[in-house]
Parts: structure tokens; sequence; C-alpha cells
């Protein structure tokens, strides 16, 4: 059985549409995840300089505990040398570059079996979408990342006209068909949202058995910091959805239902019992975001069956989730 | 004030004032004159060396577009479809069957075990390209058979795949669980399910390079590949090469400085900086580029800028224009955005910087053409001499506006010969396959034109890169575009002073006049009086750089 597999989420989205922002975000939020982050250059990177323990070339140390490495033109090494550091990492985040397939970098999170993957995010302008998109040139490129995508932020909101951001999601849904959209400015997505790091663990996010969670915020405001109302980066809420699902799953089963998620279901993780023909039951751990998922066999874990989804508010489909991991019908 | 005067049969000099002579006379590693004995021995006192008499020489020949990696390929096992000549001059026969390829592999496996290495040691070969053996793909059932104790590790031609054998699958734990979209697996039979041992892409690829390290394939470069690149050069007659991507790293910079410091090294190396993948902010990277340029020496020019904006045509990357592929594949990819290139370039070119860019499909290059349009209207330069280089499917409108524009090409012409049949049926089709790599209309329309090889792509050799250009045969015999063929005489200039020009060394090095380099290509044939579909067998006694005389290895 491996030891702590970790989770790798690609940031993919053409120049201009906010993927560093989206890294520098991500990075400030760390909360104490040691991440190491794999970006094309260090040169559009803004980080605070206080927050620079030591810039060796390629490697930048923040006081965090995070690492940011210069990937070159070979993300397998620099990849490599993040799986063989010590100490051990709490997570990878690659950020692609403008032009490239998220998709096939994504690949890499399925290489390793030190490594799974935990989302593909693709960062979409709102502003300049439809332009990019009229071009003949880039078409086919902006597609292929959007078809990538597990999760898509709509960011620059701020800048765009609100009937420019509807016409963007109605071409976005053409071309991707019903992929999570967060619409946002400055790149602010709530963590959970980003990573299963950040999903509250399953087994303390059940209370009685059963729980519904409503963030009625963004995670700012999940922390206790004042509601920004009016700023459309804010306007977005996620809810979750657990349980302590108590059937055995049959693992093609499993595999099937994962493999075609409900809509709306952003994140799942957690643990669950499975059972295979002729085999004895096991226990398994399950990590979904979008259309990328892994399920990995564990050693039997102490607070048992649980587990945890997240979705945007209104749309997580708890009907569906309860229907298949609690057998409730509806 | 030593002066030695060469006598040969023929001086083929590329100055149209002379364009042949029977002498040359030169001091302090330059031409002082050419001319008839006696024209020469007017200028003092001299030394008559006679080594060249029953010879021809030729400039000392330029590739303007390969890399230096050429020499250290062959650290792997060569596994090619085409004849190929390694660094002791050794002719690798090429490989037209997969027997054949295992047979080899069985060879080089028996040959290490004897050589006493560790029988877990890899073995890995390069050069193989699927595209030559129809529809067939190697397996495990075939590598297998060459060994089944030893890891083997195929590298294709392309770059873009691998295929390996059941014991390096079982060692990079590969297995039918792995669900990597690139692992191969047999979609039916007795294995189905299981991996294939082909492996597309990185991502597939990871866990074997995880195993095998730097080994082989991500070696960086030595300094003995340098000296290999240049034995393997003085055999082609080439006297100037680029290393048309670098990223002059400081560990780069040391390896180039220390080989080319050697005077038994005999080449001029021009590194191109590598100007994309973020390695730099465009801006820090050209002020890396200026801070190199103080270090050149003769044998040493730093100040090339390489960009890059799609992939190959026959890897199916490239950007095409309509109608795209023939085979209805899509279009290929930019490795970088039209608008990040526009970006970079802009601040390279006001750098006053010369860069190269690669674009193979038309799309690329006309996207190049747009972006260096607009910035030249901006910041205008004389004599900046950009280059497109490959260009492979540019027509004659886009030549035109590349010559109001001042760049120049550099042209992939061995394609007509490695890929001709396949472009032709596959990736370009009839017709548009007919003006790849279309050197008659670039000089028609008054592009400067340089051919290459982009070794180790293709074997380097400028005599047989200026072969393609003049005959445009494919293996097939099929002539890909009678209207494109250019003339030896042509053709042999876009490998001295086309090059030259593309490199803005034509001032310096391209033909055999006073003031010039002492740079020769030592023939024993002469290429203007063999028959133009003989070119290729022109036979190459050695060099001769900055005076520097280099007889080429023999077997």
């Amino acid at each position: 059985m491996k030891e702590k597999r970790l989770p790798l989420t690609v940031i993919g989205g053409f120049l201009g549409s906010g993927k560093t922002t989206l890294v520098n975000h991500w990075l400030s939020h760390a909360g104490g995840q040691r991440l190491a982050i794999l970006v094309n250059d260090f040169g559009t990177l803004n980080i605070d300089s206080a927050l620079i323990r030591s810039n060796a070339g390629s490697t930048m140390e923040l006081t965090n505990g995070c690492v940011c490495c210069q990937i070159g033109d070979d993300l397998s090494m620099a990849l490599i040398s993040v799986l063989e550091s010590t100490p051990s990492f709490d997570g990878v985040v690659v950020e692609a570059s403008g032009v490239s397939d998220p998709w096939r970098i994504a690949q890499l999170g399925r290489a390793d079996p030190g490594l799974f993957l935990d989302g593909v995010v693709v960062t979409v302008n709102a502003d300049s979408f439809l332009a990019h998109w009229q071009d003949p040139l880039l078409s086919d490129t902006l597609a292929r990342q959007l078809k990538a995508a597990s999760l898509i932020v709509l960011n620059h909101c701020d800048l765009a006209l609100p009937h420019g951001v509807s016409q963007v999601r109605e071409r976005i849904a053409l071309i991707a068909g019903g992929v999570a959209v967060f619409e946002t400015s400055h790149a602010q997505v709530p963590l959970p949202l980003l990573s299963g790091l950040s999903l509250p663990a399953s087994h303390a996010a059940v209370h009685d058995g059963h729980d519904s969670h409503m963030d009625c915020g963004d995670e700012a405001a999940a922390h206790s910091h004042p509601h920004h109302p009016g700023n459309p980066a804010h306007g977005e809420v996620f809810e979750t959805w657990s349980c302590h699902p108590t059937p055995t799953f049959e693992m093609i089963e499993l595999r099937s239902w994962l493999k075609t998620p409900p809509p709306g279901l952003l994140r799942l993780k957690g643990f669950v019992q499975t059972s295979s023909p002729g085999q004895e039951t096991k226990w398994h751990e399950i990590q979904l975001a979008g259309r990328c998922n892994s399920v990995s066999q564990v050693i039997a874990p102490i607070a048992g069956a649980a587990l945890v989804a997240i979705g945007l508010c209104g749309h997580l489909p708890r009907a569906r989730l309860s229907e298949f991991f609690e057998r409730i019908s509806v | 004030m030593n002066t030695t005067i060469y006598p040969a049969r023929k001086i083929i000099t590329m100055n149209p004032m002379q364009p042949e002579a029977s002498h040359v006379a030169v001091r302090d590693g330059r031409v002082l004159g050419v001319g008839s004995l006696q024209e020469l021995a007017s200028w003092g006192p001299y030394t008559l060396n006679e080594q060249f008499k029953d010879k021809v020489l030729m400039p000392g020949l330029i590739e303007g577009h390969c890399h230096l990696k050429e020499g250290s390929m062959w650290d792997m096992h060569y596994l090619g479809w085409f004849d190929r000549r390694d660094p002791q001059g050794k002719v690798w026969q090429g490989l037209r069957s997969m027997q054949a390829v295992v047979e080899r592999l069985t060879q080089v496996d028996a040959s290490m075990t004897a050589m006493g290495k560790s029988p877990t040691e890899p073995l890995i070969a390069w050069g193989f390209d699927p595209i030559y053996f129809g529809g067939e793909r190697m397996t495990v059932d075939h590598l297998d058979r060459a060994s089944s104790t030893r890891p083997i590790v195929i590298a294709h031609a392309n770059g873009h795949l691998m295929n390996v054998n059941t014991v390096m699958l079982q060692l990079a734990e590969i297995t039918a669980e792995n669900e990597v979209e690139g692992v191969v697996k047999f979609s039916s039979g007795s294995h189905a399910g299981q991996p294939t041992g082909e492996l597309q892409e990185p991502a597939a690829m990871f866990l074997v390079i995880r195993k095998i390290g730097t080994a082989g394939l991500l070696a960086p470069m030595t300094e003995a590949g340098v000296k290999s690149f240049a034995s393997l050069a003085c055999m082609q007659g080439v006297t100037t090469a680029t290393d048309l991507v670098n990223k002059l790293t400081q560990q780069d910079c040391d390896v180039l400085e220390a080989a080319l410091a050697d005077d038994a090294c005999s080449i001029r190396i021009l590194p191109a900086f590598q100007a994309f993948h973020g390695t730099h902010g465009a801006a820090l990277g050209a002020e890396h580029v200026k801070s190199l340029m103080p270090r050149n020496t003769d044998r040493l020019r730093y100040g090339l800028v390489k960009m890059m904006l799609d992939g190959s045509i026959q890897g199916f990357s490239a950007r095409l224009r309509w109608p795209g592929h023939f085979n209805g594949a899509p279009n290929g990819i930019w490795v970088t955005a039209p608008a990040q290139y526009e970006a970079d370039f802009e601040t390279y070119h006001q750098a006053g910087l010369q860069i190269h860019t690669h674009t193979n499909g038309d799309e690329a290059s006309l996207a190049a053409v747009n972006a260096i349009e607009r910035v030249l209207t901006r910041s205008p330069q004389p004599d900046h001499r950009h280059t497109l280089q490959h260009g492979q499917m540019i027509d004659a409108p886009l030549f035109r506006r590349m010559a109001r524009l001042g760049l120049c090409a550099n042209l992939f012409t061995n394609h007509l010969w490695y890929w001709g049949d396949q472009h032709y049926e596959m990736t370009m089709g009839p017709d548009r396959a007919n003006r790849l790599d279309a050197c008659a209309s670039a000089l028609a329309a008054g592009v400067a034109l340089a051919i290459h090889s982009d070794a180790p792509v293709t074997p380097l050799g400028p005599l047989f890169t200026a072969w393609c250009a003049v005959n445009r045969i494919t293996p097939k015999g099929r002539i890909l575009g009678q209207s494109e063929c250019i003339s030896v005489p042509q053709a042999l200039r876009a490998i001295t002073l086309g090059a030259a020009w593309t490199l803005k060394l034509d001032h310096e090095i391209g033909s055999i006049e006073c003031g010039k380099r002492a740079d020769f290509c030592v023939l024993e044939d002469d290429p203007l009086s063999v028959e133009p579909a003989l070119l290729k067998d022109v036979r190459v006694w050695g060099t001769v750089l900055s005076g520097k005389v280099f007889e080429a290895r023999k077997v």
C-alpha cells in the first residue's frame, strides 16, 4: 500500500487570464500547507520580498514553507525533484504556459504512484475571452484548455460588462458543457474549490451522522472577515455535503459513478469500503474533482467511512449524492 | 608574418569577381589572396603547401540550423531507418524492419555484456521512427526478444514517444492499472489491457525518466559531446555551425568555452539563446545574451536568439493554414502564443539582437511575419536579418512579404528526402507537398536563403542538404515540385555565403576572398562537375578552420 500521495493541481488558461494571480492568491492563503509551486517564470510572480526566505536561481523558498520552482523546459525533471525532496510536500501546483494543453500536463498527476490528480483549474479572462475566441489562430487552443477543466475560474469580471460576462458563460457552456464556472475578479477563489487539501476533513465536517454545511460567504467570510458586498469576487458561495456511508461499494460501480459524476459536484473526497468479486472487503480513498478522479487502497481509517463534497451554492447535487452513497432514494 | 600558399586542383571561391582559382594564400588564419602562384608570390616569402594540390577547395561549409546534440546522441545506440555515420566515421546501416531493430538490439545487449557492463544497466537507443513502418507498432513482443533481463529504452526520432521492454515496464512500475492517457495498451489478444511498452508524451514517459534519470536522452552537454560534434562536422566539411537552442546557463557556457578553447576542436559554434519556455523574462534574457558577447572568440560566438512558435509537420504539431492536415488530424500547437511571441520578439529586437524563429507550418510562419511586420513598423532597425527557421510551407506571397521586411529564410530541405513521401501521403497531400521548402520561390522573391539539416533530427551534411534542394527527390522516387528545384551553384551558395548572411557573418566567412577567415571545405571531387544527382556523394577530405588543417576521421 502506497504511503501518502501528493495531490497535483494544474492551473491552465490563456495569457492574461490570471493564472499567476491565482498562484499568488493560493500561496498567500496556503494556511500552513507546504506546497511546491512549479511556474514557467519567476519574472511574473509578484511575491512580497518579506515572504522570500531564499532564492537560489531556479528555486525560491518562502517563509510559509512553500517552495516555488521554475520549470524551464522540463516539467518531468522539476516534478521528480519535488517528489524526491525531504521533508515531503503537502501538494504540487503546476502553472501551465498560456498556450499549453493543461490536460496533457494533468496526465503527470496519474503518472506516478506518489501523485494523484486533484484538479485542472482553467482561468478565463471575462473581458477579453470573446475577442480571443474569434481569433482563428487561438480558438482551438482555448477550446482545448476549457475542455480540460474541472473548474473554470471566470476572472476579471470587474472589467467586463455584466452582459459580457453572461455571453462568455454561454460560450464556455457550448465549448465545455456543464463544467463548473466560478465568477470572480483578481482570482479570489475560495481554496476549498481549488484544492482537496482545503476541504474540511470529512470526519470533522460530519455532525450527528449527517451534515449540511452552507457556507454563505467566500472563504474570507468563513474565516470571519467582513463581507465585501457588491464585489463580484465575493458574490459566489459554495456549499458542502457530507455523510458516513454505511454500504460497501462494488468497485466497478464506484469507478463508473466517479467517471460521470452528477453535474454541479465540484469535489468529493473521503474513505469508503469497497468490494470486488471474489475478494475480501477493502478500504479505498476517493478523490474527485470534475473529470479527474482517483481511487486508491488505504488502511482502514480510524473514523470509518466518511465523505465530503463541495459545489457552488444551489448547484451541489445533494440528492444524487445521497442516492448513491447513502442509498437514500428520492 | 608566415604566409602559406596552397595550390589546389580547383578553388570554388563563391566570390563572383573571381569564381575559380588555382591558389590561395593564407596568413594569420585569414585569406591573404586568391589567384595564380605568381600573383600570390608577389606578397613576399611564403611556404608552398601542396597537400591539397589534387583536391577541390570550397569555403568552409556553414550549417545555420543544427544542434550540438548531434555529437552526443552517439552515446546511445542508433536505430534509424536511414544509414548514418557516427563521430568515429563508422556508418551504421539503416534498419528497415522490426526484426532488424531486434537484431541490432540483441547485438548491443551482447556487446554490453561482453564489455562487463552490469546486466541491469539500461540499453538506451535513439533514432527509431515508426512513421516508416506503415501501421506496424513496436511492442514489448519485439523488445523482449532482444533482452528479457536488461531494461531497454528506445527514444523515437520525434522526441515525443518511447518504447520500452517488459523489464523496463516492471522497473518503472507501469502496469495495466496506470491511467495515463499516453500509456498504450494492447486492445486485444492474450495481453489485452496490458501496456504495449509504447509511451506517448512526457507523462507516460515520466516513470521511465524517473528510473533512468539523465542517462541518455536528457544528458547535459559535455566537452566530449562538443568534440564529437566537431569531428562529425569535419567529416562533412563544416567549419561553422549553430547550436540553435541553448539555455546558456553557467554550466553550458563553461562547457562551450572549455571545449572550443582547445585548438584541436575543429569547429566554430554560434549558440542561440533559448528565448522561449520562460527561461528568463525577455528583458533579462536579452541582457544575459549581451553580457556574454564580450566573451566571444573566433570559435565561439554568442549573440543569436532562438524563439519558437509551433511544433513539427510530421508530428502533426505544426500550425497549418487551411485546409490543414491531409489526413484530417487537428491543427497543431503553439509553443509560444503569437501575442507573447510579438512582445518578446520586440524586446530582443530592440536590444539589437538577431532572432531566429522556428516556424514549421505556414500558419506559424504567417503569424511570425505579421508580428515582425508590426514590430518593425514600431521600431525599424537597419539590417536586422531576423530569420525564419524551417519555414517549410511558406508560399510565394509570404516569401514576397518576407523579402520586403528583410527577413531571411533557412529552409529545412532535408525533409524533402527524409519525410517527403510522408508529407505527400499523410501530412500535406499531393500539390501542397510540392511546395515544401520552396527554395526557388524564396530566391525568386529575393529572400536571403540558407538550407539546413536540424541535426540530430536529420544527419549533419550540407552537401546532402544541397542535394535535396537541387533534386527534391523522395525515397519512393517522387520529385516534389520540379519548379522549386534550384541549381547546384545556388544550393552551394545557400550552404556557404547564404548561411553566413543569416548569421551576420558574411563579411567574415562564406567565401574564399582576401580578408576573410581561411575556412575551407576540402573535397576529393568537384561539386560543380559531378552530376547534380550525385552531389550528395561528393567526398569530403576534411576542413581548414582559420588556417588550421583538419583531416576527417576515416574508418
